[in-house]
């Protein structure tokens, strides 16, 4: 499979098809991959792909980052379906074009939960939970894949997979509250969780904002829950689910369950699922008059 | 230099008793996690202020995530608060807490890192000191624990340190086998704890034992770099621009993770929380891997690309520390390589400086022919 993929990569470098390839290299420890941009094409020998290449890396056409700045005027990405889906999402939201990327698709199998869990393969135990129910492990949106692409069914309603979501939402709100109170006791705003998000496109997030300042920068409780709230909010029917945020945060604080929640919230109230269509704009910011207003009290 | 032993089943003893002292003792700990929370769940240590020995996990696990650097530089904290009363502005200071603090199972590297900070935040040269810091740091007292089980990123002994070392410590524990930790009185602080656990302490250690069990862990370390010609050639203005920073930087993301993660990292800003007329004046942690962190009022930013603030981070590590500190600038817990999201590797720009340094002319000839 990966052979297919670098054979097109440096087709497309040799032709200058594309200024880059933006894929997976092997990591500085074995249980780890990182992100590569090949600009040659004899480096294409470098592009791995498989269960450790976590990464979402649709960041790197996130146009708030300085890498179109490099002069990328087209770029080549290995995509696995959930990162297809944040790339379709940037389509969708007008801040990428769809001829400025060139999706090389990957057929996936799941990744690990997180580098630590890497053991040599892929199983229940460390397999994350955003695979569950998958269905675009043969991704939707490609300019190339490698061998036939078989038709799959799309249209299931979007479930939340993990267990802590669920768990969570059983206890009494008070309980849930403590829950995150001790969570976020170790948050020190770092921002990882935002840097790391293919969906956070502002140019000046709300939290740097000095005049006048929103979201109080200092990691006490107001500062930190303040900043949460925001960002899951400003990701409501528009997170495709990758698990970044969480993944990237180095107090390993579960910021996505958030997000999980609400995209199920979404899912009830509009039927909609982001990171599918190219054209689609995500609920919150249209109208449709079928719209529901039950919760307008 | 005063040792003994303890049996490691009595580190929860020494907690209790630590406690029952009134002292405010923080210890490793494991965050509560359910299994029925599915693969995505993973074991949370942190540094955590513990009211008895329970569930304590001195000498287990490797580093807790977020070292002690909170305990002595604030994550934030307020420096005064004011009021504005009709055209004057009262300041009214801010009564801060400085209890006396023990800090037990500090992993050697954490512990260096202690100095590092000190260097910055009490600096007798310069005639400046932060208060808020060196009153934590002289009321706290820091029990180290030698490593026994360092990880694929650990690289303490790429930067003159080791898994047993004492550097840094009041009172330093080493595993010796059979269950026992030989105890060693490194300073009075040290003393005057092993005071308080005098009951659980007996007869001497056992000097040998200690040095062969930390020589045994030195060894398990994997990631080796020779540190030394890293500053020298970081010297030569010339190679701040050198092909080097861009190429392995250009994937950083500017997450941060690194530098909030890092036990030496100290960069912290201050503004004001105002609520109407009155408000309070605070400092909180930055990161220079911010790409606001050295914006310009003008607009301008010197660090204009990310590769730019992460050759920051790495001259800020092994130049600018030690030649105006003569502190080390990293001590080598590896907790910036476990925490970056894109597997930016401190160690790689280490090695590669290295392998610069040690082939100048090959090096040239190379960035010519491209």
């Amino acid at each position: 499979m990966i052979e297919e993929i670098r054979n097109q990569a440096r087709q497309l470098l040799e032709n200058g098809e594309v200024d880059v390839v933006i894929g997976y290299a092997e990591g500085s420890d074995p249980s780890r991959t990182t992100p590569i941009f090949v600009r040659k094409a004899e480096d294409v020998e470098k592009l791995i792909y498989d269960s450790r290449c976590i990464n979402s890396l649709p960041i790197y056409l996130n146009k708030r980052h300085e890498y179109t700045r490099k002069g990328w005027k087209k770029s080549a990405i290995i995509g696995k379906g959930c990162d297809i889906r944040a790339i379709v999402q940037l389509i969708a939201e007008n801040q990428l074009k769809r001829d400025e990327v060139y999706i090389l698709g990957v057929p996936c199998e799941g990744v690990v939960s997180h580098p630590d869990k890497w053991d040599g393969s892929l199983h229940d135990g460390n397999r994350a939970s955003k695979c569950t129910g998958c269905d675009v492990m043969t991704p939707h949106e490609t300019d190339f894949f490698p061998g036939e692409k078989p038709e799959v069914d799309r249209s299931k309603p979007y479930e939340v997979t993990s267990p802590k979501v669920a768990n969570l939402m059983e206890l009494e709100l008070d309980k849930r509250f403590a829950f995150w109170r001790t969570d976020f006791d170790r948050c020190f705003k770092c921002y990882a969780c935002r840097e790391v998000c293919p969906h956070c496109s502002c140019n000046v997030c709300i939290t740097d904002e000095t005049t006048p300042s929103w979201i109080d920068p200092a990691a006490h409780k107001k500062g930190i829950f303040s900043w949460h709230l925001t960002r899951a909010m400003h990701l409501v029917g528009r997170c495709t689910g990758c698990g970044e945020c969480t993944r990237a945060c180095p107090m390993d604080i579960q910021v996505d369950l958030f997000n999980q929640r609400m995209k199920e919230v979404v899912q009830e109230s509009y039927s909609y699922k982001p990171g599918y269509s190219l054209e689609d704009k995500h609920p919150l910011i249209t109208y449709k008059v079928d719209d529901r207003e039950d919760f307008i009290k | 230099m005063k040792t003994a032993t303890l049996n490691k089943s009595d580190l929860g003893k020494c907690i209790d008793l630590l406690v029952q002292a009134d002292l405010r003792v923080i210890a490793p700990r494991l965050q509560p996690r359910l299994d029925e929370d599915g693969p995505d769940a993973i074991d949370v240590l942190t540094f955590t202020e513990v009211d008895s020995g329970e569930g304590h996990q001195v000498g287990e696990g490797l580093l807790p995530l977020n070292g002690v650097k909170e305990f002595l530089f604030a994550k934030h904290e307020p420096l005064f608060a004011y009021e504005k009363r009709g055209k004057k502005i009262e300041i009214i200071p801010v009564h801060h807490e400085y209890p006396q603090t023990v800090i037990i199972g500090v992993r050697p590297c954490d512990a260096a890192s202690i100095a590092s900070l000190e260097s910055v935040f009490s600096d007798a040269n310069a005639g400046f000191e932060d208060p808020f810091f060196t009153e934590r740091r002289s009321r706290t007292t820091f029990i180290t624990y030698s490593c026994t089980a360092p990880d694929a990123s650990c690289f303490c002994t790429s930067v003159n340190l080791s898994p047993d070392s004492a550097k840094g410590s009041d009172l330093h524990l080493t595993e010796i086998g059979d269950g026992r930790l030989h105890v060693e009185v490194i300073s009075k602080a040290g003393e005057a704890v092993a005071k308080q656990l005098q009951d659980l302490l007996e007869g001497e250690g056992d000097q040998a034992a200690r040095e062969k069990a930390g020589a045994e862990v030195s060894e398990k370390l994997t990631r080796i770099r020779d540190s030394a010609p890293i500053m020298d050639w970081l010297m030569d203005t010339a190679n701040f621009d050198d092909e080097m920073w861009q190429r392995l930087g250009e994937k950083c993301i500017g997450c941060g993770a690194c530098t909030f993660a890092c036990p030496t990292c100290h960069c912290f800003d201050i503004v004001d929380e105002n609520k109407g007329s009155k408000g309070y004046r605070v400092k909180f942690w930055d990161s220079c891997q911010f790409d606001h962190f050295t914006l310009h009022a003008s607009g301008h930013n010197p660090r204009d690309w990310q590769y730019k603030r992460y050759r920051n981070r790495f001259n800020c590590k092994f130049k600018i520390y030690p030649e105006k500190f003569e502190t080390p600038g990293c001590v080598g817990c590896g907790r910036c390589i476990r925490a970056c999201p894109v597997n930016l590797d401190i160690t790689e720009y280490m090695a590669e400086v290295a392998h610069k340094a040690a082939n100048p002319s090959a090096m040239k000839a190379d960035q010519d022919s491209e």
